[in-house]
């Protein structure tokens, strides 16, 4: 690769690593695990660099956004099979994580606590729409090029994934 | 009584994203429902609450180096297996030993060729401890902790010092093996640049070599009568020059006082 070429992801890509730490940091949960899965996703980046056609700011990070939640899903596989690391299977048990969890976070009375743990605790599929739309501010379609479902799916992710971190927040999920 | 078909609109509008006619329709809606005013209500509320609370968090500095340091050396390949830099380095150093010879000093001649393999085995332990947790053995920005890991580690104890008042952190330390012996590796770093200083016990050869730069990194070489430094980053070399400026004085510093 040219030297020039090089400058050119780095400035096209590299205004955007913070936004990939961010999102690969809540996919992971984990600090040394988004670092390697954003530096893997960036050196992947640049592989493909040739076939991304973009030039805009918001086209670049949801390029590299794209990468970095990819990397971060085959992340989770690698852990996953991974036996003495096994995660435990989100979508069945947050629920009860929540309820159990719930009390002990709310008498702490810390409520950016309960929104950090709430938010870890959803499913990744939840998780990914929250922190692309609340955090990052991308659009449905950013969203949904990201994440590669149609933009019906988005909406009703986010709309059940705020629904769970509003039932986490206000301690209930019964009342709402 | 709720309605789920308009409560699903609201994160849709809430968004930015309910098309302008349906908006409208919506608005009238939300004014005179009181179910449907309180949800909308709610989810502001939690809108408010992840802005305020979620932590915005950045990319680490160090993060930034790894993943720039990673690219460099992904995209370098191409030109380093060309054969050519490499070779006009040795021929330079053959040239300047012909020259050393010619001037009858063929002592020089030999250091250079020393310090030329050396300073590859620098460059390429500076490269190798950018890539992930490869940087620190000890990871502290406090030269109490970073000095006394290294008893019982080295025949000898590194000068460490915390410049972060002038802009050169103290990160860490760690061991590492330079010209067949265990050097002391203190990391120090700068804006996003990290630096790595290697020292060991030297010959007290003295003085400061010319600074070699390569594949867009700089190296800087020097001994005192204790000890025998090297340098390497990819910072700019004039920060660099002065980074060891500091350092050189520290150090000085540091063994008059302990005489």
């Amino acid at each position: 690769m040219e030297p020039s070429e090089l400058e050119r992801f780095e400035a096209l890509v590299l205004p955007h690593l913070s936004a990939a730490y961010r999102l690969a940091r809540y996919l992971t949960r984990n600090d040394a695990d988004a670092e390697d899965v954003v530096q893997e996703a960036c050196l992947r980046a640049l592989k493909y660099f040739g076939g991304f056609r973009g030039d805009g700011a918001s086209q670049s990070r949801a390029w590299l956004l794209t990468i970095v939640r990819n990397m971060a899903h085959t992340w989770r596989g690698r852990r996953r099979a991974d036996a003495s690391t096994s995660e435990f299977d989100e979508t069945v048990h947050t629920q009860a994580m929540t309820d159990e969890h719930q009390d002990a976070l709310l008498s702490a009375g810390d409520a950016r606590e309960t929104l950090a743990h709430a938010l870890e605790r959803l499913p990744p599929d939840f998780r990914e729409v929250i922190v692309l739309r609340e955090i990052e501010g991308l659009s449905y379609k950013e969203i949904s090029e990201v994440v590669d479902v149609p933009v019906g799916t988005v909406m009703s992710r986010l709309s059940r994934a705020r629904q769970r971190l509003q039932d986490a927040l206000t301690g209930s999920g019964k009342e709402l | 009584m709720s309605h789920p078909d308009v409560e699903a609109q609201v994160d849709v509008y809430l968004d930015g994203e309910l098309a302008a006619s349906e908006a409208v329709e919506l608005e009238a809606h939300l004014a005179g429902c009181a179910s449907c005013g309180r949800f909308r209500d709610d989810r502001l509320a939690l809108r408010r609450a992840i802005a305020a609370r979620m932590p915005r968090l950045e990319a680490p500095e160090l993060l930034r180096a790894r993943v720039r340091a990673a690219l460099r050396e992904a995209a370098a390949p191409a030109r380093a297996r060309r054969p050519s830099p490499f070779l006009a380095w040795r021929w330079l150093a053959f040239a300047a030993s012909l020259a050393a010879v010619a001037v009858g000093s063929w002592r020089l001649a030999v250091l250079r060729t020393e310090s030329a393999s050396l300073a590859d085995e620098v460059l390429a332990s500076h490269v190798r401890s950018l890539m992930p947790g490869h940087l620190n053995d000890v990871v502290s920005s406090d030269q109490h902790t970073v000095k006394p890991w290294f008893n019982g580690k080295l025949d000898f104890s590194p000068p460490v010092h915390d410049f972060s008042g002038r802009g050169y952190p103290l990160l860490g330390g760690r061991l590492d093996y330079l010209g067949g012996r265990p050097v002391a590796a203190l990391v120090y770093g700068r804006r996003q640049h990290v630096i790595n200083v290697f020292l060991w016990p030297g010959a007290g050869a003295g003085g400061m070599a010319p600074p070699v730069a390569r594949r867009g990194y700089h190296l800087l070489h020097w001994a005192t009568p204790d000890l025998d430094y090297w340098v390497a980053s990819d910072l700019g070399l004039a920060e660099l020059t002065d980074f060891a400026g500091l350092l050189r004085l520290g150090d000085s510093a540091a063994a008059a006082s302990e005489r």
